[in-house]
């Protein structure tokens, strides 16, 4: 009631508003009611006397006459004002109608018009006519109308005259009638009782409305929007009405023409998007706004977004069951499958896109369970995603798009489905491990080992002041990172003292004192002028990439509070069996002896265990001389067969990964300890694309049976390195001898004595490193092991194993390729939850052997790129144009401000993942693929000019494969420094996040 | 930004321990997001203390390799880390905040609220040795002498070598440190005292001994409004209760007890998603809600 009153207040004043427009069509209405009465009689009786003259069919003036006088009656209808207008604010709602209205009524008047015109020849012209009459009838009404009988009748029978398809015309007349019955219902809920209690000839008067409407859903244009924001204006009653709600599940299609639509316009959509530059992964809205048929489909997925918004649940929960049976399961998932590489690439990019869009809950949970869940050919979507990373470049970044979409949802499902269930078994960490799982490292120590695998090659050239550790010129750094030779000169584990440097530096030294390098560069390579300062930056971006950590982390844990479990390796505890419960009979009776090894990288260790027994080839290199052997079956072989996923692909993968092919398939995995000059992963490679097949072929040539033994016998390896590490020099930090017993009595508070008195109490938070186990402990852990073999080979899942596999290739994946994929590892390694990040970050976490670590993968990375800067002969010279042709890319995109990005709904959680260190900047920028190539083409110029080309030119195509590979490689070390530095800020901070933003 | 602190009551107190410590995070981290981007941190020039061990660390990595690798930013991240320890900790009537200048020089303050100190404000602060975490345990000196066995009488040092002998890192943390000073409050220890007098009375003449506690306990709370000993913008200063500013900020604190979060809130309203249902590890797993009717 009070609504209405509000409204009625509101009506004449809107009325007033528009009397410009009645006035221009017709001489104002100026006089009092009385005689606007007789006036409109008048008008009636004119009319009267044409309708009453039967049978013969109507003359055109008759027609005319009727409709003059019919416009005129209908103007007088609407300036119509109820009677005792002027007292009804006295909260009295019910006000009589006015005079006309009454006469109205008892004459029945629209009724009998509206006959008339249906006996004769009702052409569409007159239907529109009559539309638009009511159409402004009702929209200019100063009383409510449509609660009488004698308006709602004729109007529900000329809107079921008008079902049947029509002209344009008549289309855009009945959605703009259509659309102010909406609107003059929504403002007046109780009309819609009226609606349902009249009946027409085609049943319930809601379902005219419904009807009428829904074939314009999908409808471009103004007309698609109206009818839109009408049904919207229903859709939002139906949430304080569930008998409307039920009339529209129950009694209309609305949702599943809603939904289906979908189905249809996607149909539609382009089956190949047309890809402007190489670096495209993404569609953004500048990129599909220009689309027709990707903006139909939008706007109808945006309206179905809108409907979830507001429509009563029970709408909602239908439609969302539409979409899913309708739409994700018989379309999507197909489109998901195409057998064309194009058509996978574009729908990837879709499901992308529609997953950025989707902003309600409901609605996105829908196309989730769908991407977890619902298996097409026996695997399921995400399986099929997830293999897809391992493809060719362009399908590799698409997907990897789509993961960074998924990852920045924060979703536990998701978590669950692609890493966390892979990891809650805890069989990839060695029995003892299992409480460190929580350990924060306070101390810096992971960063620190994440800052030593920056490739020494890579490396700054140190600064002037301590004049003693200065740069290692090129050409010593070639001489000792070629193969076999001596132990390499101990690499300073000074990065980090380096930043140091640089930061502490900067309070008391101008910048422009830090930049000048010491001695010339390598001899033949020409000077850079008067660049060496912006490259220099990236040398102290580390404070920006602690930031950007420390603010992605905390986002993550606040976005993850809602989550059901903490993952911290006891709640949740991990189901039943493990994720595969394969037994494995390849592995070698009798578990490896669970010991503490640093497996990790010592940081130290360059120095104090020179020369291992392994050669020494490069201790400091993830402790991992033996590693990348099963480390590489395991990781590389996984997912290059993931093409041909079966349902159960943990099954599969475990094959692979045991048969001894993974070892060739490694890609990169071939260098051992020792990095060769030219080692089989350097062929040149015409396009990263072939990588596949190439990998593929060269798989069976291994005899089978070989891992097992080589298995085995890496396994040996390092235990024994491991002992030589506990009792060799040094000896690991994390085990100072046993202190005596603080002299403190034992009777006082529990408090101070779980610490004081309990040594190896759950310190919680701060322990970083674990302290070697009490060797009888293990024995007396092990035996249930022992017996038989293990009972499961510890896998980390596809995802994980898929990226570390992709990750250890990385020399060879393109620029863009390596951008996402750092990127959606950092973005993995944000995540607060201790058995991920445990599994990540914590670099003193023993694995089980088959399990490889985010260290191992990078150690080998770094291999690879010494290697190959040892056989450039102008390595220093290409790594320098690289980071300044990066630096110019990012720098151009900057000043383009960051409200050049686009506005999609989610692209505020996407904008502030975004971060302005290197990686980053580019991102940004390859966000943009004009802008970019723009971009290039500019630096590129630039470079030109100066007598430099960024990359070698892609001249014969015999030099092409060569110069892809050199370009790829050389991007790849300023990408995998920086990445490492990325690294390092956030296992940093990690151990800073607030304890208010996860409690 | 100056902290404040009232004597009022507990529950106030309670929260404006760890609003001070939001606060005091937040404020830590500050000098470094003024840096402009892409430029050399804009450390405040008198930034000395935490710059300064960057050098005696250098040098001395030759000497003491495992101290090698940790140039200032493991250091202040590890004491960032150490704070957000204390912070967890929730140590009852102990409030700390590190100083703008260094890292490694924490301000903090003890109410002791029963016991022979009963109503005690001690005001004190920590230095934590710059080759921190692998040398000495931390030092706490205590504003005004407390007399106290085992508080010095001229310096004000509390005795914390013999709780922690030696320092090791990972398994000793400052919080324990803290947990410690508090608890020599409620403890007593005579055995090798730094104040022999103290020791002697508490145990031939107990009376004696309070009425000299309750002397002190006296003295420090006269004193508690006199500027903070070490100049420093996050020093801890005591102000008598002034309506204009504390009834407002009382009022806030209050308010916000019951929904903390919402400082967060403000920058981050970003919101994970999960429909597993506690216990679970199967995705959507959770119930629907049951439909309204």
């Amino acid at each position: 009631m009070e609504r209405m009153s509000w409204l009625s207040k509101l009506t004449p004043r809107a009325g007033g508003q528009r009397a410009p427009r009645s006035a221009s069509l017709q001489p104002p209405v100026t006089a009092d009611p009385e005689t606007c009465l007789m006036v409109f009689k008048n008008h009636w009786a004119q009319v009267l006397r044409i309708l009453e003259r039967r049978g013969s069919k109507p003359a055109p003036d008759d027609l005319s006459a009727v409709r003059n006088n019919t416009y005129q009656m209908l103007n007088l209808l609407a300036e119509d004002r109820p009677r005792g207008d002027g007292d009804r604010s006295q909260g009295n709602g019910e006000m009589a109608c006015g005079p006309i209205l009454e006469f109205v009524a008892s004459e029945n008047l629209l009724e009998r018009l509206l006959c008339w015109h249906l006996q004769g020849d009702f052409t569409e012209e007159r239907k529109v006519e009559q539309l638009k009459l009511y159409e402004m009838l009702i929209s200019q009404a100063r009383q409510p109308l449509l609660r009488h009988k004698a308006v709602l009748t004729p109007l529900l029978r000329l809107l079921s005259v008008c079902a049947e398809p029509a002209s344009a015309l008549l289309e855009n007349s009945l959605v703009l009638l259509l659309n102010q019955l909406c609107v003059s219902v929504a403002r007046e809920p109780a009309i819609l009782e009226l609606f349902f209690h009249s009946h027409t000839d085609q049943g319930p008067a809601n379902l005219i409305i419904f009807s009428l409407l829904i074939p314009f859903i999908h409808h471009e244009g103004a007309r698609g929007q109206q009818a839109r924001d009408a049904l919207l204006l229903i859709m939002a009653m139906s949430a304080s009405n569930r008998a409307v709600a039920q009339s529209i599940t129950d009694n209309s299609y609305f949702c599943p023409v809603l939904a289906t639509g979908l189905s249809a316009l996607y149909s539609s959509l382009p089956r190949k998007i047309e890809v402007r530059g190489d670096d495209w992964h993404f569609l953004r809205r500048e990129d599909w706004i220009g689309v027709s048929s990707l903006v139909l489909f939008m706007n109808s997925l945006e309206f179905c977004n809108a409907v979830i918004q507001v429509a009563h649940p029970l709408v909602q929960k239908q439609l969302v069951d539409y979409v899913h049976n309708g739409f994700l399961v018989p379309v999507m998932g197909p489109a998901l499958h195409k057998t064309s590489v194009e058509e996978m690439i574009a729908s990837t990019a879709y499901l992308d896109l529609f997953l950025r869009s989707v902003s309600e809950t409901a609605l996105l949970k829908t196309f989730l369970r769908f991407v977890l869940l619902h298996r097409h050919d026996n695997a399921t979507i995400l399986d099929t995603l997830v293999g897809r990373i391992n493809s060719n470049s362009r399908l590799c970044m698409v997907s990897l798009s789509l993961f960074r979409t998924l990852l920045s949802l924060n979703c536990e499902d998701v978590m669950l489905q692609l890493v966390l269930r892979y990891l809650l078994p805890c069989s990839h960490v060695m029995l003892s491990q299992k409480r460190a799982v929580r350990d924060l490292d306070i101390y810096g120590k992971t960063a620190a080992k994440f800052l030593s695998l920056i490739p020494r090659c890579c490396r700054p050239e140190s600064p002037p002041p301590p004049p003693d550790r200065d740069e290692e010129p090129p050409a010593r750094a070639r001489a000792h990172g070629s193969p076999g030779a001596d132990a390499p000169p101990a690499p300073k584990p000074s990065t980090p003292s380096r930043l140091s440097f640089f930061m502490r530096q900067a309070s008391s030294v101008p910048p422009e004192a830090a930049a000048p390098r010491s001695p010339g560069p390598p001899a033949g390579s020409p000077p850079w002028p008067g660049s060496r300062d912006e490259v220099a930056e990236l040398d102290r971006n580390y404070l920006e990439y602690l930031r950007d950590a420390r603010r992605s982390i905390d986002r993550c844990a606040w976005a993850c509070r809602v989550w059901s479990a903490p993952y911290d390796g006891e709640d949740p505890r991990a189901p039943g069996p493990p994720p595969d419960p394969e037994s494995s009979p390849g592995r070698p009776p009798g578990p490896p002896t669970p010991r503490t090894k640093k497996r990790g990288l010592p940081e130290e260790g360059v120095r104090e265990v020179p020369g291992g027994p392994l050669g020494g080839d490069e201790p400091s290199v993830g402790g991992s001389g033996p590693d990348p052997q099963d480390g590489g079956t395991l990781v590389n072989g996984a997912h290059v067969a993931t093409e041909l996923r079966r349902p159960e692909g943990n099954v599969v993968v475990k094959k692979v990964r045991r048969s001894p092919q993974g070892e060739g398939e490694g890609g990169g995995g071939a260098p051992n300890g020792a990095p060769q000059a030219q080692p089989p992963g350097w062929e040149p490679l015409p396009s990263v694309d072939s990588l596949l097949e190439e990998l593929l072929a060269r798989a069976p040539t291994e005899p089978p049976g070989t891992g097992v033994s080589i298995e085995a016998f890496t396994e040996e390896l390092r235990e024994i390195e491991a002992e030589m590490r506990n009792g060799g020099v040094g000896g690991p930090p994390a085990a100072p001898p046993e202190p005596p017993e603080p002299p403190l009595p034992r009777e006082e508070e529990e408090a101070f004595a779980s610490f004081a008195a309990l040594p190896e109490g759950d310190m919680g938070a701060g322990r970083a490193p674990p302290r070697p186990p009490d060797p009888l402990a293990q024995v007396v852990a092990s035996p249930p092991r022992a017996v038989g073999p293990p009972p499961s080979q510890p896998f980390t899942g596809p995802f994980v194993s898929v990226l570390f596999g992709k990750l250890e290739n990385m020399p060879h994946n393109s620029l863009y390729v390596n951008f996402l994929l750092t990127g959606l590892v950092a973005q993995l390694a944000c995540y607060p939850q201790p058995l991920l990040r445990s599994f990540l970050l914590n670099t003193n976490m023993v694995f089980q052997p088959s399990v490889k670590s985010l260290l191992q993968v990078l150690g080998s990375v770094k291999n690879k790129i010494e290697s190959f800067a040892a056989s450039q002969e102008d390595f220093p010279a290409l790594l320098f144009k690289a980071k300044k042709y990066l630096i110019a890319r990012g720098r151009l995109d900057w000043s383009e401000g960051p409200g050049a990005t686009p506005a999609l709904r989610r692209s505020d959680t996407l904008a502030r993942s975004r971060k302005p260190s290197l990686g980053e900047l580019l991102l940004r920028h390859a966000n943009s693929p004009t802008r970019a190539r723009h971009a290039a083409q500019l630096a590129m110029q630039g470079l030109r000019d100066g007598g430099l080309h960024p990359l070698p030119p892609l001249a014969t195509p015999a030099r092409h494969g060569e110069a892809l590979r050199v370009r790829n490689a050389v991007y790849c070390a300023v990408i995998f420094s920086e990445f490492l530095k990325e690294l390092a800020a956030i296992a940093q901070a990690h151990a800073v996040t607030s304890p208010f933003l996860t409690e | 930004m100056n902290p404040f602190w009232s004597m009022s009551t507990g529950s106030v107190r309670k929260r404006a321990d760890a609003e001070e410590k939001t606060l005091s995070g937040e404020l830590r981290t500050s000098p470094l997001r003024a840096s402009a981007k892409k430029q050399l941190p804009s450390i405040p020039k008198n930034a000395v203390p935490i710059t300064k061990p960057a050098s005696p660390a250098t040098s001395s990595q030759s000497t003491n390799g495992t101290h090698a690798s940790y140039g200032p930013f493991y250091l202040e991240y590890s004491l960032l880390a150490e704070f957000t320890l204390v912070v967890k900790q929730k140590l009852p009537g102990v409030y700390v905040q590190p100083s703008y200048r260094s890292a490694l020089m924490w301000f903090g303050v003890i109410f002791i609220r029963h016991g022979l100190y009963q109503d005690g404000v001690f005001k004190f602060t920590v230095y934590i040795p710059d080759n921190y975490p692998d040398g000495d345990c931390p030092r706490l000196v205590f504003d005004l002498p407390v007399f106290h066995p085992l508080v010095d009488p001229l310096s004000g040092e509390l005795d914390v070598k013999r709780a922690f002998a030696k320092w090791r890192r990972n398994h000793n943390h400052i919080w324990q440190v803290l947990m410690y000073a508090r608890r020599v409050f409620y403890k007593i220890d005579t055995t090798s005292p730094l104040n022999p007098e103290a020791a002697v009375l508490y145990e031939k003449d107990i009376q004696l001994f309070k009425s000299k506690v309750v002397d002190s306990v006296k003295l420090c709370s006269s004193h508690l409004f006199d500027q903070p000993k070490i100049e420093d913008p996050y020093a801890i200063i005591f102000s008598p209760w002034n309506p204009a500013i504390h009834d407002e900020a009382r009022e806030k604190m209050l308010t916000q007890k019951k929904k903390p979060d919402d400082q967060h809130c403000k920058s981050m309203h970003v919101s994970g998603l999960s429909w597993v249902k506690p216990g679970s590890v199967q995705p959507f797993s959770k119930e629907e809600k049951t439909m309204p009717t």
